[in-house]
């Protein structure tokens, strides 16, 4: 009796909080919810670098992504000039690359095309705002059930590299790497990919993820709107779930689309019809029980105001061990993905099959004006 | 040639883009228009400027340095506020045996033309550095030419693991000492 065995494993699951956490598919009301937007790239295959908001962030996902994080390492002298240093240098690779160029002294610019809608969007650690001597988003707290590596955790400095091509992507993760060589030690390049659709993408439990995610305006105000942390900037909460496919393996359909309260075959909600029917905590099935179960993932996920609302652009990995990179903006950690979190890392039925072994947050600088540089409102006119 | 003037030039991206950026030395900030004085250095743009990271001794710039006006101009000295000695350097020889020297005379660079400084090319030479070029930063180059007109360059400072093509020992007298 399979099925009875994945049930009592989820009603243990929910009372021992075996909470490993993890906020992996949809959650929201149906009516926030919109398509991923069309990719933005022009007929060429690139995306725009300079605007008000940096790209990578409210675009379309890309199919490939690397997350790379780096520890700055100091000279003499003022650690604010260095850090503008960096950051204009980091300014013109990004610029160059995503318009399929490559970066000065580039021993492989050929390789910077075709563009492949290339976005290169940039990120500072609580530490390096100190540095700035402006900013303050704080670091994550340890959410239960963290089995934190290391060398998955809080960096200094974090880009996210988007492609929809391998080789382009690699090319650019290499260039900025090699910029970057003696300034500072690179500590992860977590590399990830997923099939970009209209709905989300699926993620290695075959689930529908990125459902919910708002849409439109709703996005944007989630993202960057006020209060933030700095106008057009916002926050990414990365955060490194490896999945227990294995033991994943043995969970039959239902057992799966209860412990998701979605069903994996086409992300309707339980309480639902069609995955644009919202999700409904009060909805009752045929024997009068919820339709969703309190611990199903969407259950706990499902912002409790719009203040929790953030925008998931996450991407899977695999390798030695496989998961989901998951990945948040939104412009107040504080009130969105940290309560979230809290809730899921307590309760969540997913959390059996889930191992968080990274975890960061960083603050997204605001978009570049050609001629300036990332962090420039930051750091302040020379 | 006594008179100067500030010409914000329409640049390549690469230097406007740094071109907030403080000088070598880390500390100093400059200002982003480069000055000029009137003569064949007005005729000049440069694009794609780098040099070389290195904590000491020799290092070398590149970039494309374009003759914009309707008649040669000629390069003739090269200078940095940290009072390097520099000099223009050329390739002799092809494949492994390539082997580089000071230029003879003057580098011309015809109307309309471009001078491409890269590695395995021409470059311009640091000899033996006074302070440190730190990858990220930029390095400020004045560029004399034979009217005596000047202009004053931007290089932003990458790493870079080629450019160590070897020396005719034999070639000129400015390498003494390496």
């Amino acid at each position: 009796m399979p099925g009875t065995s994945v049930d009592r494993r989820l009603l243990l699951g929910t009372t021992a909080a075996a909470a490993l956490g993890g906020m992996l598919t949809g959650f929201g009301t149906g009516k926030l919810s919109a398509p991923a937007p069309a990719a933005t790239a022009n007929p060429q295959g690139y995306r725009p670098f300079y605007g008000k908001y940096q790209s990578g962030i409210l675009d379309g996902q890309q199919a490939h992504a690397v997350f790379a994080g780096w520890d700055l390492h100091w000279r003499e002298g003022s650690k604010k000039e260095q850090l503008r240093a960096v950051l204009q240098m980091i300014t013109d690779d990004a610029a160059r690359l995503a318009s399929g160029r490559g970066v000065l002294a580039d021993t492989e610019p050929e390789m910077a095309q075709p563009g492949g809608e290339l976005t290169l969007t940039v990120g500072l650690g609580q530490s390096l705002l100190d540095v700035a001597g402006r900013g303050q988003i704080g670091t994550l707290p340890r959410f239960a059930g963290d089995q934190l590596d290391e060398q998955y955790g809080q960096c200094d400095l974090l880009i996210q590299f988007c492609a929809q091509e391998q080789t382009v992507l690699h090319h650019a993760v290499r260039a900025v790497s090699k910029n970057l060589r003696g300034l500072g030690a690179r500590r992860f390049a977590q590399t990830g990919f997923i099939n970009p659709g209209g709905r989300g993408f699926r993620n290695l439990f075959g689930q529908l993820d990125g459902i919910n995610n708002p849409g439109g305006e709703l996005r944007e105000s989630a993202v960057f709107g006020q209060p933030g942390w700095i106008e057009n900037g916002t926050t990414l909460a990365l955060r490194r779930f490896e999945m227990d496919l294995d033991g994943w393996d043995e969970v039959d359909g239902a057992g799966r689309d209860h412990a998701l309260g979605r069903r994996q075959s086409d992300g309707a909600p339980l309480s639902g019809a069609s995955v644009d029917d919202p999700v409904d905590l009060a909805a009752a099935n045929e024997l009068g029980l919820p339709a969703i179960a309190a611990n199903a993932h969407v259950a706990l996920a499902k912002p409790a105001s719009a203040d929790e609302t953030m925008h998931r652009r996450g991407y899977n990995f695999d390798g030695a061990a496989s998961g989901l990179l998951f990945a948040s903006y939104q412009r107040d950690p504080a009130t969105s993905f940290i309560p979230v979190q809290h809730r899921l890392a307590a309760a969540d039925a997913l959390n059996t099959w889930l191992k968080p072994v990274g975890s960061g947050l960083y603050a997204i600088l605001p978009g570049v004006r050609e001629g300036g540089y990332l962090g420039e409102a930051l750091l302040g006119q020379v | 040639m006594n008179f100067r003037k500030t010409t914000a030039l329409a640049l390549g991206l690469g230097l406007l883009l740094t071109g907030c950026a403080q000088s070598a030395d880390g500390q100093q900030p400059a200002p982003a228009a480069e000055q000029k004085t009137a003569g064949q250095a007005e005729a000049l743009a440069t694009s794609e400027t780098w040099a070389k990271a290195a904590e000491s001794g020799m290092s070398a710039a590149f970039g494309i340095l374009h003759n914009n006006s309707g008649t040669p101009i000629a390069l003739r000295k090269i200078s940095n506020a940290q009072g390097d000695q520099i000099q223009i350097h050329e390739m002799r020889g092809t494949g492994d045996g390539m082997t580089m020297a000071q230029l003879e005379g003057d580098l011309v660079i015809e109307p309309g033309k471009d001078a491409v400084l890269a590695p395995g090319g021409h470059h311009l030479m640091f000899m033996d550095l006074q302070e440190s070029l730190v990858a990220a930063q930029t390095a400020r180059l004045k560029l004399e030419f034979a009217d005596g007109s000047s202009t004053e360059v931007d290089f932003p400072i990458r790493n870079f693991d080629g450019a160590n093509e070897s020396y005719d020992e034999h070639a000129g007298d400015a390498h003494a000492g390496h």
